[in-house]
């Protein structure tokens, strides 16, 4: 039993790590952010093979086409036929699940052990931004449920949904180091690439790539030297994801996501369409594999009160 | 399949439908109109008329954008999202909101349009805050509002959900608020309020039974009108969407301002059994029907929704 809770606990650990390690260079990166960032940009331009060939008329029908293609930029002919289209989307949910398994967690050295079932949630919100993951494992030995949160320049663990924000219901950690990678999570999502895109304005630059279709810019605010090259699909759906960040030891290190058959898989319908498989990767090797099984893209009341006991230790 | 598809896409076409009448004949009389070019307040102008005991007069007709569940600009203005000819912004948090012109929209058929407007609806950020034991309650009922939504059984919408009346008649000892159900499937019932302003106070709360909508008694603050609302029972939803149930201690305190042709309406509640802090509403702006002679139509009999034939999840 109790070996088995630790191999559980490892593959939590395993996976927080990759989640981590995936996210971690911004936050490592803030020390030094103009130079870093003018060298990631000038990276990410060389990456495509025509840099100069965008204009302001470029990215805005590209960005448009692609906020349609996945039902962002929307109006309603009930009352609104005079209206201009607008961004729908502020909250959501996610539900998936994926497989893990690992060498490490195997009795046999170079062997794999058994495979660890992690059930995924995240709720999220882009006014204001703000994200909360639970994972559990289901794997062998007993299961590990770990809560992450972020909102604004706030992140923080809980004990429980919604923990800290009532005494002696559940325990909020502050965990400020981890505000940039989560954050960052929120704005490599595709809904977030269309936003962050058009609010870097200027910045947006869209080119093709070995005949796709590549938007690159840079994020604002607590990652605005993270520069995001994003790749769609012949549908203009966001296909891939790639970051760059500001921190030398890990300059040439990409971090990527894929996105594929997209689809509503809302319960309730929404034409809001979303990937049904994420893939993230480092270093070109995968990390984690999620498949969703239901995304709920409808405005759903999700709320994301930071708990006073984190504000203090932010203001110190 | 094919059965429901039809019977989903009939029932948004009958709501359609019957909204259709009642839309035609207010803005034929200078009534609340469902389409606007805008979301954006009304701008005052002309004098504030004044009662002889010096207090702003808010008698009259109001409508403009913050009528009840008419039309999705309407809905949109209730819920803070500004839409201008090619900005948006939500003016609760400040943020900037994509917008793509007119001109570009792409076509969307009646469906698409009816997901849409679920969508922009509920895309607002001023969201009360529940304890975090009632969050999953309040999604849930708002998920499932085609069942769960009180008014579906033609009960009165309640205060503060009614919002601002359509007409107010006020005296110098009390005011009287009428409310006009709206038909069809959207389907709320005609209400009215008698307000007294004559300094009384409240009846004890243990001695109150809780109705729709409850006791309310006004007062002047300079030149706003406030009433102040408890003895409610815990039947009704507090705002239009979201499923925002409340207690029978629930505590309302809303704020009427004219400014010229204007009056400006703000709801606070109160709910300590079930909020986490007070709850206001984004203020919604009502316009003063310029035609001193218009009177309100007769509502269309509210008709309950046939839950036999209702399939889907998809709401409004």
């Amino acid at each position: 039993m109790r070996r088995g809770t630790t191999k559980a606990l490892a593959r939590m650990a395993l996976v927080t790590l990759a989640f981590a390690a995936l996210f971690s260079q911004r936050a490592a990166g803030q020390s030094n952010s103009s130079n870093s960032s003018a060298a990631a940009k000038t990276a990410t331009a060389r990456a495509v093979d025509n840099p100069s060939g965008s204009n302001s008329s470029d990215v805005a029908k590209t960005l448009k086409t692609a906020a349609e293609a996945i039902g962002l930029a929307r109006w309603s002919g009930v009352g609104g036929q005079h209206l201009p289209e607008v961004d729908v989307i502020n909250t959501m949910e996610i539900w998936g699940s994926c497989t893990t398994d690992g060498p490490v967690q195997s009795n046999k050295p170079g062997e794999a052990g058994p495979a660890s079932k992690i059930e995924f949630h995240a709720a999220l919100g882009y006014n204001p931004p703000a994200m909360r993951v639970e994972m559990t494992s289901t794997g062998p030995g007993a299961p590990r449920h770990t809560i992450e949160v972020v909102r604004d320049n706030y992140a923080w663990d809980e004990s429980e949904i919604g923990a800290g924000l009532i005494p002696g219901k559940g325990t909020a950690t502050p965990a400020m180091a981890a505000v940039n990678k989560r954050l960052l999570q929120l704005w490599i999502l595709p809904y977030g690439v269309i936003k962050a895109a058009l609010a870097a304005g200027d910045k947006a630059r869209v080119t093709t790539e070995k005949g796709a279709t590549v938007i690159t810019f840079p994020l604002s605010g607590l990652l605005a030297d993270v520069m995001v090259k994003a790749t769609l699909d012949a549908k203009y759906e966001v296909a891939k994801v790639e970051t760059r960040t500001d921190n030398p030891a890990l300059a040439d290190l990409i971090t990527e996501t894929e996105y594929f058959d997209y689809k509503d898989h809302g319960e309730i319908a929404t034409d809001v369409m979303s990937p049904g498989h994420i893939r993230w990767k480092q270093g070109g090797h995968p990390v984690m594999d999620l498949q969703v099984k239901m995304l709920d893209a409808n405005n759903p009341y999700l709320v994301f009160p930071v708990p006073e006991n984190v504000k203090q230790a932010a203001a110190r | 399949m094919t059965r429901h598809f039809f019977i989903s896409r009939g029932i948004v076409t009958a709501a359609l439908l019957c909204l259709l009448p009642a839309a035609i004949f207010a803005q034929n009389n200078g009534g609340p109109r469902m389409d606007h070019e805008n979301t954006l307040p009304p701008t005052p102008t002309g004098p504030t008329p004044r009662t002889a005991d010096g207090h702003p007069d808010l008698t009259g007709l109001w409508n403009g954008l913050a009528d009840n569940l008419l039309g999705v600009p309407n809905q949109m203005h209730n819920v803070g999202i500004e839409v201008g000819t090619d900005t948006a912004r939500d003016i609760h948090s400040g943020a900037q909101i994509g917008t793509w012109p007119l001109q570009s929209r792409t076509h969307q058929n009646s469906e698409q349009s009816e997901r849409a407007a679920t969508l922009l609806r509920r895309m607002g950020s001023n969201r009360p805050i529940y304890k975090p034991q009632y969050w999953q309650r309040v999604k849930d009922f708002d998920a499932n509002s085609n069942e769960e939504d009180p008014s579906n059984n033609c009960m009165p919408a309640g205060v503060p959900r009614m919002g601002v009346p359509s007409y107010i008649a006020q005296t110098p000892t009390y005011l009287v608020f009428v409310y006009p159900g709206q038909g069809g499937l959207i389907a709320t019932a005609t209400s009215y309020r008698m307000i007294p302003t004559d300094g009384r106070k409240h009846t004890n709360l243990e001695d109150l039974d809780g109705t729709w909508n409850g006791e309310a008694i006004g007062h002047w603050e300079g030149d706003t009108m406030v009433v102040d609302t408890i003895g409610f029972n815990s039947t009704s939803w507090f705002d239009q969407l979201g499923g925002y149930f409340h207690s029978e201690n629930m505590h309302v305190i809303e704020r009427f301002h004219r400014d010229g042709n204007t009056l400006t309406w703000t709801a606070t509640v109160e709910d300590p059994d079930v909020l986490l802090e007070p709850w206001t509403t984004t203020p919604r702006v009502a316009l003063l029907n310029p035609d001193t002679k218009a009177i309100l139509p007769e509502s269309l009999p509210c008709s309950e929704r046939d839950f036999a034939h209702v399939v889907t999840k998809e709401h409004h």
